[in-house]
């Protein structure tokens, strides 16, 4: 079945279509036709107001919930809340039931990738179902084709299990990736620490938790060579120090979650538990430092740390709900908030290059006879987030019956067409 | 009449100068009620008040429903130590259980800091925040500083110290909002692990000496040891405790003014104040407590007439 994407605006840096306005013709078997300024006929025809497409885009953190826990997402609505909110591609953490450290594991979650739009990349586990004490076999899931490791929602807090990744992973040029806590200091926390969790008595998770592992890692990866992403930056002071690593050409990299770029923690002085991630919601300093580290190339990657839960996760004390924000459909909604509408076609390689080129993967290319990985959006159309189009089994959104501003309405990978 | 600017008493962070005033002329009244030999008014017939208690409590409860029936409130009670969900039951189901029953007003205490804010948005009957984990206990800061106004004839200008475990302490917020909205100076003063590192965000002194504590404050609001809701070490041992942020006798002697002691209470006895403090004439622990069933029963009394207003 042929597809036309009616003049959209490519957004594609490295090519001579860049923000020129064009026809795209994509045959039944996904390959582009033809690039021009000419229309043409097709069975499907993608069109509106102010449409832009670009290389299909990657979200290189998720969480999917499958297998275990599949009351909250599974692999197929997955699959379509990420299509919605315009991901081709996502990488998905390890913090299943069983956790993915396995090859079968691995081989579990790309198991649809064949005849499927949406491609599931896997995030291996480092340790032992994610708890920090034993090391996965990480050769055997890298040959099944894991793109990296981690242990995703959880932190390596263990040192000598840091520094055994970064050497072990050596073999094969292995990313490894982690989310920086010292939970020690992070123990019962349930918001950010400041003045708000002051006012609130609800127990801080210091900044201080998230800086002290940056500086501990780069420290062993000094030591032992590697590379290192961190994953969900959040605080200012972390960001500084990341800064001056990079200005060293160490092998680091980082993302930031579009929530962190959207909100800070005075938005829970309601006690909202949507409100409720880790990392937690920091100051507007935090905030603001962290827009600045996307435009100054600090930070490579904007992920949505999509953490769907069910309603029995959320609806509850503020303490006792569990932490995470479904995100991946309103993404790109929260990006244009985040950044107020400007400058945010500058952010595009965060989400769709910069993802591939850290995990080492191939980079789509928006050519005559490539195969079409594009995502089709429009930055000026309004819709809401409600029952009749949640693609996502859980709710856990604050958007939830809420307007937005801008859409992902379509895209185009591995020979099918999503439009929504 | 007036009425109170909020439907539920969450907390005092919530509440304008106004209310409190009104709150503490309301309980005026009352006291004046409660001290003749017959200390029962019928304001509150026909209005069915569920005391829900998720934490343990003797005083506070025993306070409310002394409150409630001198009001003449239809009072039932429910207690579960530890959270309703470790039973199976949400939080929200208990109440909205409670509440098919035809129940007008909440009082509820809970472990959770937020907890009847949650509720609030879920639920049409009044709350009143009893005391939710390490947040607030609005009651408490009104009747602590009604009993300062009742000792010193005012509140503004005066020098108070709360002195303990600021951090797990949701009398030490609620005095900290009442305080400062009525005009006072607020000084907070413990072992550096047990005060919150943002606390002066909140306009507060911090200080680390007692003794230096007590040669500034008008007023010591000392607090509890709050073993129960410590998870982790914060101090190494009572004995250390006692010993250095202990108040006794020979300690307020020395001082070159007669300072007010507020507890409250339970009192850890030899830990927090030794009982040559507690039971001298600088202590007004029990004036708080006769205070503490006014106030409630101002609180209830006009929570419930602004719900019959509307």
């Amino acid at each position: 079945m042929s597809t036309l994407i009616k003049s959209a605006k490519i957004v594609d840096p490295g090519s001579k279509n860049h923000l020129q306005k064009k026809n795209i013709l994509i045959d039944e078997n996904g390959i582009i036709k033809k690039i021009s300024s000419e229309s043409a006929k097709a069975k499907t025809v993608i069109e509106g107001s102010d449409l832009h497409v670009s290389i299909g885009w990657f979200d290189m953190k998720a969480n999917f919930n499958d297998p275990g826990l599949e009351q909250k997402e599974d692999l197929n609505t997955g699959r379509l809340a990420a299509a919605a909110g315009g991901f081709t591609e996502v990488a998905l953490v390890p913090n299943t039931n069983p956790v993915i450290q396995s090859k079968n594991d691995v081989k579990y979650l790309q198991s649809g990738n064949k005849n499927e739009l949406v491609q599931l990349h896997a995030i291996g586990a480092i340790t032992k179902n994610c708890q920090g004490e034993d090391l996965t076999e990480m050769i055997d899931m890298h040959h099944a084709g894991a793109v990296a490791f981690s242990d995703g929602n959880k932190p390596i807090w263990n040192t000598d299990i840091l520094l055994k990744t970064l050497q072990y992973l050596q073999k094969f040029d292995g990313l490894l990736i982690n989310l920086p806590e010292d939970k020690y200091l992070t123990f019962f926390g349930t918001m950010h620490e400041g003045p708000t969790s002051t006012m609130l008595g609800l127990k801080g998770i210091p900044s201080l938790s998230e800086e002290l592992i940056v500086k501990r890692d780069l420290k062993l990866l000094d030591y032992a060579g590697g590379k290192i992403h961190f994953s969900n930056i959040s605080t200012r002071d972390a960001l500084k120090i990341i800064k001056k690593a990079k200005q060293k050409d160490k092998n680091a990299t980082c993302d930031v979650a579009v929530t962190h770029l959207l909100f800070d923690d005075r938005i829970l002085v309601e006690y909202d538990s949507n409100f409720k991630v880790n990392p937690p919601l920091r100051e507007e300093k935090d905030k603001k430092a962290l827009l600045r580290g996307l435009m100054d190339e600090v930070i490579d990657v904007i992920v949505s740390s999509h953490e769907p839960h069910d309603e029995e996760c959320k609806k509850l004390e503020f303490d006792l709900a569990d932490f995470g924000m479904a995100t991946i459909q309103t993404f790109f909604p929260m990006l244009l908030r985040a950044t107020n509408n400007k400058d945010w076609i500058d952010l595009i390689p965060k989400f769709t290059t910069n993802p591939r080129k850290i995990l080492g993967m191939e980079i789509p290319e928006i050519k005559t006879g490539e195969a079409a990985n594009l995502t089709v959006f429009d930055p000026g159309e309004l819709w809401s987030l409600d029952a009749t189009n949640n693609f996502s089994r859980s709710k856990n959104s604050p958007f939830y019956n809420q307007q937005l501003k801008g859409k992902a309405v379509a895209v185009i990978n591995n020979g099918h067409v999503f439009q929504w | 009449m007036a009425n109170l600017s909020v439907n539920h008493l969450l907390g005092i962070k919530n509440l304008t100068e106004q209310d409190l005033q009104l709150i503490f002329e309301t309980a005026d009244n009352f006291k004046e009620v409660i001290n003749r030999p017959i200390k029962k008014v019928p304001s509150l017939r026909d209005i069915t008040i569920a005391n829900v208690f998720f934490e343990n409590s003797t005083r506070t409860k025993l306070s409310f429903e002394l409150a409630e029936k001198r009001l003449s409130a239809d009072v039932i009670n429910f207690s579960s130590s530890g959270s309703s969900v470790k039973k199976g039951e949400t939080l929200l189901d208990t109440v909205n259980n409670i509440l098919a029953m035809k129940v007008d007003m909440i009082v509820m205490r809970h472990s959770s800091p937020g907890a009847p804010h949650f509720l609030s948005k879920h639920i049409k009957a009044n709350i009143v925040n009893a005391g939710d984990g390490t947040h607030e206990h609005p009651t408490q800061a009104l009747l602590d500083t009604f009993s300062i106004r009742s000792k010193h004839k005012k509140i503004e200008g005066l020098k108070v110290a709360i002195i303990g475990d600021i951090l797990h302490s949701r009398v030490a917020l609620s005095n900290i909002f009442a305080l400062k909205k009525l005009g006072a100076q607020v000084m907070v003063c413990g072992p550096n692990t047990l005060l919150p590192k943002y606390i002066h965000t909140l306009g507060v002194k911090v200080e680390l000496d007692v003794l230096k504590a007590l040669q500034w404050c008008d007023v010591a609001n000392v607090l509890r040891i709050q073993l129960e809701r410590q998870h982790i070490k914060y101090f190494p041992s009572i004995r250390e405790y006692s010993l250095y942020y202990g108040i006794n006798k020979s300690m307020l002697d020395k001082l070159d003014k007669q300072i007010t002691i507020m507890h409250p209470g339970p009192i850890n006895r030899g830990v927090e104040l030794n009982s040559d403090v507690a039971d001298s004439d600088h202590s007004i622990i029990l004036e708080q407590v006769e205070n503490g069933v006014a106030i409630r029963m101002a609180v209830l009394y006009l929570l419930a007439s602004s719900k019959r207003a509307a």
